[in-house]
């Protein structure tokens, strides 16, 4: 069997999701032994011409120049793998969606901000079609493992459409709020294994919302524990901004 | 075979040592702030005697969180089945948890058999720890019957005075009495104080709510269309956590795994729960139980009413850790309360 040609491409973002791919050690070898890698910026010079099997992109897409190249390369790929909060969600870059372009645009980029065409964020998928996607800041390279896995077998991957809480308490940590602090394991999808909070950290909620959050029983549970509204808002809105792009622009339609 | 023996309370640290090397030895020890969990042990030294229910049931040793079920070799179209299992002891299990233990085994030699889940349990021994008192205000064991030892045990110990009256229920019970060899005979002063101690508990554990054992099933058979389960739509949030750490909450998904070669793989099944959104959910994406209040519908009465009909027992070991980890601090008693409020 000849191997897939596979791409790695990035838009908006830190490339830290690419890291990890680049960071697999041991385990790369085999994926390699899969897949011939055609194009990646960040671990080789070369390019390719011709079409791609996958396409994995990184990043989230923030100019019009940015629009019109993420397009050609869905035009020269079979299947295309939204790869990275920024990529699937907005994720970070989403917080610029908070402020009047304009405005943000010159607090960043002061006198030279006429040079940089700006729009809001959006996800992969809010401008072309995603076949796959692999949340997380940054992913999970297991899960990503998988997706690849799937993709290579032409058989769809099922993100879960649980909260992390599921993987916590199979992974039987401690709760977060038991120890008074606030997670945003309850309204997250599940997929990471809950790692961070394996790790003693909280959930930021990197890997987006579940696709039908209980707005009311999340308000119930803040007022419980005396924790503001905005500021889990803040903390919401890190990585999940963009989400009202989609629900204004597909009229709320869960994707 | 003696019915009683009695081990010094100095002495604990000991047998627990020689339970480890006996076999493989798990008990509860802290974790965290205010929480326990079953965990290895090989010394005393952290296991906890007194303990609230822990994060997870000892359910995770007789059904893990994950587990093989098959391998397979497509170029070779093989399949085979995999058992996992492991000897081992559990010290300290609550009678609570003895219950829940035996729902479960209710459940799984149901017909068809599973052969899996069997294997294991058939190579855990359990010995068995009793409640002098409440563990906290979530427990509702007595409205449920289960704060009285009442086996499904091998051993069972009550921490009374200063030493630990032992109850032994099995010949593999005694086996572990002989082995550890630290125990002495119980003398009628002993089984005087674990007669006063029970009377105290009698007397001590309360209903819990505000029917009797006996009202519960007919209560949750006329529960279809209480507003209750609109009040729970409002507030559960379906993280899960009241069904994963339940006892007796035993669905599962099935999960084939290809390995990188995309040529062989496994099959695995994981905890699964009502409660996540799509449990649901059928091919062409409609889903049965779309409504939070439906899903905590189903809970309870996979708690009060499905399992009264099929194996004339409640699913319910009052455990409380439902209560105890919700997020929206939905509490069964007062769910219970509510619904018998209703009723009048
Ligand atoms: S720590 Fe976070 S993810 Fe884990 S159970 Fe608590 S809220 Fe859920
Ligand atoms: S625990 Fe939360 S923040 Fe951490 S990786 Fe998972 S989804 Fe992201
Ligand atoms: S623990 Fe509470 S919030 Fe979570 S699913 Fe159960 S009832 Fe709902
Ligand atoms: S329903 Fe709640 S109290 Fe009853 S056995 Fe399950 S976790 Fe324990
Ligand atoms: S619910 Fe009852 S039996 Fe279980 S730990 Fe609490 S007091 Fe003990």
């Amino acid at each position: 069997m000849k191997k897939p040609k596979v791409a790695f491409f990035d838009f908006s973002c830190c490339e830290g999701c690419q890291l990890q791919v680049a960071n697999f050690g041991e385990g790369l070898l085999d994926i390699l032994n899969l897949i011939e890698v055609v194009e990646f910026r960040e671990v080789m010079s070369e390019k390719w011409e011709g079409d791609f099997d996958v396409a994995i992109v990184e990043g989230s897409i923030t100019t019009p120049h940015g629009v019109e190249r993420i397009k050609k390369i869905r035009d020269r790929s079979k299947v295309l793998i939204a790869y990275g909060s920024c990529a699937t969600i907005g994720g970070i870059n989403g917080m610029k969606n908070k402020f009047d372009l304009d405005e943000i645009k010159e607090y960043v980029y002061k006198d030279g901000a006429k040079y940089f065409e700006t729009i809001p964020t959006r996800p992969v998928h809010q401008v072309v079609k995603v076949d796959y996607f692999v949340h997380g800041c940054p992913v999970y390279q297991p899960e990503f493992v998988k997706v690849l896995k799937c993709a290579l077998q032409g058989i769809p991957y099922t993100v879960p459409d649980h909260s992390v809480c599921v993987e916590c308490k199979l992974n039987e940590n401690e709760c977060m709020y038991d120890k008074g602090l606030t997670c945003l394991g309850p309204v997250t999808r599940a997929g990471c294994n809950s790692w961070c909070i394996n790790n003693g950290n909280i959930c930021y909620g990197c890997r987006g919302m579940v696709s039908n959050p209980a707005k009311n029983g999340q308000m119930d549970i803040l007022e419980k524990h005396n924790i503001p509204l905005d500021w889990v808002v803040n903390k919401i809105d890190m990585y999940n901004k963009p989400r009202e792009l989609e629900e204004t622009e597909t009229n709320g339609k869960k994707r | 075979m003696t019915q009683y023996v009695i081990l010094n309370k100095t002495d604990l640290d000991e047998f627990i040592s020689r339970l480890a090397q006996i076999k493989k030895t798990v008990a509860p020890v802290k974790r965290g702030v205010k929480n326990y969990a079953f965990e290895e042990v090989t010394s005393g030294k952290n296991v906890a005697v007194k303990y609230i229910p822990t994060i997870l049931p000892p359910k995770k040793y007789f059904l893990p969180q994950t587990e093989t079920l098959q391998q397979y070799d497509k170029s070779k179209k093989t399949w085979n089945a995999v058992m996992e299992f492991q000897e081992m002891i559990i010290f300290g299990v609550h009678t609570c948890d003895l219950a829940g233990i035996q729902c479960l085994n209710m459940a799984f030699s149901d017909k068809p058999k599973d052969i899996n889940y069997l294997a294991r349990k058939n190579r855990i021994l359990i010995i068995g720890l009793e409640c002098n008192d409440y563990c906290d205000e979530y427990a509702s064991c007595k409205v449920m019957d289960n704060h009285m030892p009442n086996g499904g045990y091998d051993l069972f110990f009550t921490e009374l005075d200063d030493f630990f009256m032992v109850h032994i229920n099995t010949l593999e019970g005694e086996d572990l009495i002989e082995k550890t060899g630290l125990f002495k005979e119980a003398k009628e002063e002993h089984k005087k104080a674990l007669k006063a101690m029970r009377e105290e508990k009698r007397k001590r554990f309360k209903d819990e709510v505000n029917v009797t054992h006996n009202q519960l099933k007919p209560l949750f058979d006329k529960s279809f269309e209480a507003p209750v389960w609109q009040s729970l739509e409002a507030r559960c949030v379906s993280c899960g956590n009241c069904t994963n750490v339940c006892p007796t909450c035993y669905c599962f998904d099935i999960e084939d795994e290809i390995d990188l070669n995309l040529t062989t793989g496994v099959r695995k099944r994981r905890w699964d729960s009502c409660q996540n959104e799509p449990f649901a959910q059928v091919a062409g994406g409609e889903n049965f139980r779309e409504a939070r209040g439906e899903r905590q519908r189903h809970r309870y009465l996979r708690k009060f009413k499905y399992p009264v009909d099929k194996y004339s027992r409640y699913f319910c070991t009052g455990c409380g850790r439902c209560s105890r980890t919700c997020m929206a601090k939905i509490n069964l008693k007062e769910t219970i309360n509510e619904l018998a409020q209703g009723a009048k």
